[in-house]
C-alpha cells in the first residue's frame, strides 16, 4: 500500500517537475521564474531540515482535525439517519451548508480565533467534516433490509445494532471515505495557513511566495506529497486490519 | 392456534396502473402446515407481507382471532457477517427454546457449517440456517415465503415433517410454487388468482401427509389437478 502510493506519488512529483523545465526550456524562462536543477538542489539543502518540521506539524494538525471530523460526522450521522423531524432537520442543513465554501469563512475565524493552532485546527476539520458527514448520514441511513429484516420482527433492533449492521456492510465505503477526506483535512490546514496561520508548511509556501522562491515552493510540495502518502497508508493499514478482524466469517 | 382472516382487500402499489388485490377475501391459518400458492407476480409475497403487518396502506381488513406473533421469513435474508451461524443462533434464541437448538441443527443439515461464516454457505444452506433461526423463536404463525428454496427435495421433505413434528400447536404458511410438494404436504392450499378473477383466492384442501404414512397416489393427483385448474 505505502510502497504504491509512494511510487505513485514520486512519478506523479517528477512529471509535474519535467513539465516546468520544459516550459522553462520552450519559452526560454529565467531561473528567476522558474530555477534550475543545481538551485533546487541548494534549496533543499538549506530548507529541508526546516520544512520536513514544518509539515510534519501541519500533519499532526491535519490528523487531530481529521479525527475531530471523524468523531462529529459519526455522532451526526447516527442521528442524521433517524426518520424523524430531527434527522430530517440534520439532513437538509448539512445538505445546504456543505454547499457553501466553508475556506471563505476562514478569514472570519482568524479574526476571532488569532492565528493559532484553534483557527487551524476548527478550519482543517471544517473542510474535512461535511463531505465525511454526507457521506456518513447516506450510509447509516441506508437499510440492509435482507439482515436488519429478522431483528426488526423479532423485536431485536436496537439503534447501536443498526448502525453496526449498516457500517459493517459499507465498511470498504467508509474506509475509502475516510481515507480520502484526509486529503481534505490536510488541504485546510495548509489554506487555513496560508490565510493567517504563522506555523506550518502552509505558512512557509505563504512567504516562499512573497519571495518568488519557486524551489522552496517545490521542496515543500515533495515533503506534503510524502507525509500525505504516509498517512493515507496508514489510514488503509487500519481499515484492512478493522475489516480482517470485524469480518472474520466474512467470504 | 391462531387463524387470519381477510375481507376485502384492495391494493395497487404506488404508481402502479392495476390493482394488485381487488376486494381478496379469504382464511388462513387454522394450526397445521398450510401453503399459499399462485404464479409468480400474483401477490404472494405482497400478501404475506400485509399478514404480518409489513405492508400497510391497502383497503380492507386482516384480523387475527388471538393475538399472537406473526413471523415472516424469505429466502434472501442474511445474517450480520461478524459472526458465524453457531454464534448467531447461540445469540438470538430466547432461553426457552435453547433445548430445541441441537434437534433443528441436525434436522436440517447444518452441523457441518456450524463454525462458518453465512456468506461461505451455499444458497441452500443460508436457507436453512435463515429458516432454523425463526423456527427457534417464539412465533404463533410463522410465514415461510420460499424459505426452502436451492434446498434438495429429500432435504425439503425432511425438514417439513420436522416442522410438523415439532410444532404441532403452531401455523404456518408456505409460499412455494411446487405443486406436487404443496399438494402433499399442506392442509390447506390458498391458491391466489390474478385480480381480474373472482373470487380471487380460492382455498383447496391438501392431502397434509405425515412421515411414515404413503400418500394415496389418486388423490395426490387429484389435488395437484384442482390446484392447478384454480390457478
Amino acid at each position: 500500500m505505502l510502497h504504491k502510493r509512494l511510487y505513485q506519488f514520486v512519478l506523479v512529483y517528477f512529471i509535474g517537475l519535467a513539465f516546468l523545465f520544459a516550459v522553462k526550456g520552450i519559452f526560454n524562462l529565467s531561473d528567476y521564474v522558474i530555477p534550475g536543477l543545481p538551485d533546487i538542489y541548494i534549496t533543499v539543502r538549506r530548507v529541508f531540515a526546516r520544512y520536513f518540521f514544518d509539515v510534519l506539524n501541519t500533519l499532526s494538525v491535519a490528523i487531530v482535525g481529521h479525527i475531530l471530523s471523524i468523531a462529529m460526522a459519526t455522532v451526526v450521522g447516527i442521528i442524521g439517519r433517524l426518520s424523524n423531524w430531527m434527522g430530517s432537520l440534520i439532513r437538509t442543513a448539512a445538505f445546504n451548508i456543505q454547499a457553501y465554501p466553508i475556506v471563505a469563512v476562514a478569514p472570519m475565524i482568524f479574526i476571532l480565533l488569532g492565528d493559532g493552532l484553534s483557527s487551524r485546527l476548527l478550519i482543517a476539520a471544517m473542510i474535512c467534516y461535511f463531505p465525511l458527514l454526507l457521506s456518513f448520514i447516506g450510509i447509516l441511513s441506508e437499510p440492509i433490509t435482507d439482515i436488519e429484516h429478522f431483528y426488526i420482527h423479532s423485536g431485536r433492533m436496537r439503534w447501536q445494532l443498526e448502525v453496526k449492521i449498516r457500517a459493517f456492510e459499507n465498511m470498504n465505503k467508509l474506509i475509502t471515505v475516510v481515507a480520502g477526506s484526509a486529503t481534505l483535512a490536510m488541504v485546510g490546514t495548509i489554506v487555513s495557513e496560508f490565510i493567517g496561520a504563522s506555523a506550518g508548511i502552509g505558512y512557509s509556501i505563504r512567504i516562499a511566495l512573497y519571495q518568488s522562491d519557486l524551489s522552496k515552493i517545490l521542496v515543500a510540495l515533495f515533503l506534503i506529497g510524502i507525509f500525505t502518502s504516509f498517512y493515507l497508508a496508514l489510514l488503509e493499514w487500519l481499515g484492512n486490519i478493522v475489516s480482517r478482524n470485524w469480518g472474520a466469517h466474512e467470504a | 392456534m391462531m387463524p387470519i382472516e381477510c375481507r376485502n382487500i384492495n391494493y395497487k402499489y404506488p404508481g402502479a396502473n392495476i390493482p394488485v388485490f381487488n376486494n381478496l377475501s379469504c382464511s388462513v391459518g387454522d394450526t397445521g402446515f398450510h401453503a399459499l400458492f399462485g404464479q409468480s407476480g400474483v401477490g404472494k409475497s405482497t400478501f404475506a407481507r400485509m399478514i404480518a403487518g409489513q405492508l400497510n396502506g391497502f383497503a380492507g381488513e386482516i384480523r387475527t382471532r388471538e393475538p399472537g406473533k406473526v413471523y415472516y421469513s424469505y429466502n434472501l435474508e442474511r445474517l450480520p457477517g461478524w459472526s458465524g451461524v453457531g454464534e448467531h443462533i447461540e445469540k438470538i434464541t430466547p432461553e426457552a427454546n435453547r433445548h430445541k437448538i441441537d434437534e433443528i441443527i441436525e434436522t436440517f443439515g447444518l452441523l457441518s457449517c456450524i463454525d462458518s461464516g453465512f456468506s461461505q454457505l451455499s444458497l441452500g444452506q443460508r436457507n436453512r440456517v435463515n429458516l432454523a433461526r425463526y423456527l427457534l423463536q417464539d412465533f404463533d404463525f410463522l410465514i415461510m415465503d420460499e424459505s426452502l428454496a436451492n434446498v434438495d427435495e429429500a432435504m425439503r421433505e425432511q425438514i417439513i415433517y420436522k416442522i410438523k413434528a415439532m410444532f404441532p400447536e403452531k401455523s404456518f404458511l408456505y409460499i412455494s410454487h411446487s405443486v406436487a410438494e404443496v399438494s402433499t404436504f399442506c392442509r390447506n392450499i390458498l391458491v391466489l388468482r390474478d385480480f381480474s378473477k373472482s373470487p380471487q383466492a380460492l382455498k383447496i384442501n391438501g392431502r397434509d401427509n405425515l412421515k411414515g404414512k404413503d400418500v394415496v397416489k389418486n388423490d395426490l393427483e387429484q389435488t395437484m389437478l384442482e390446484i392447478v385448474n384454480a390457478s
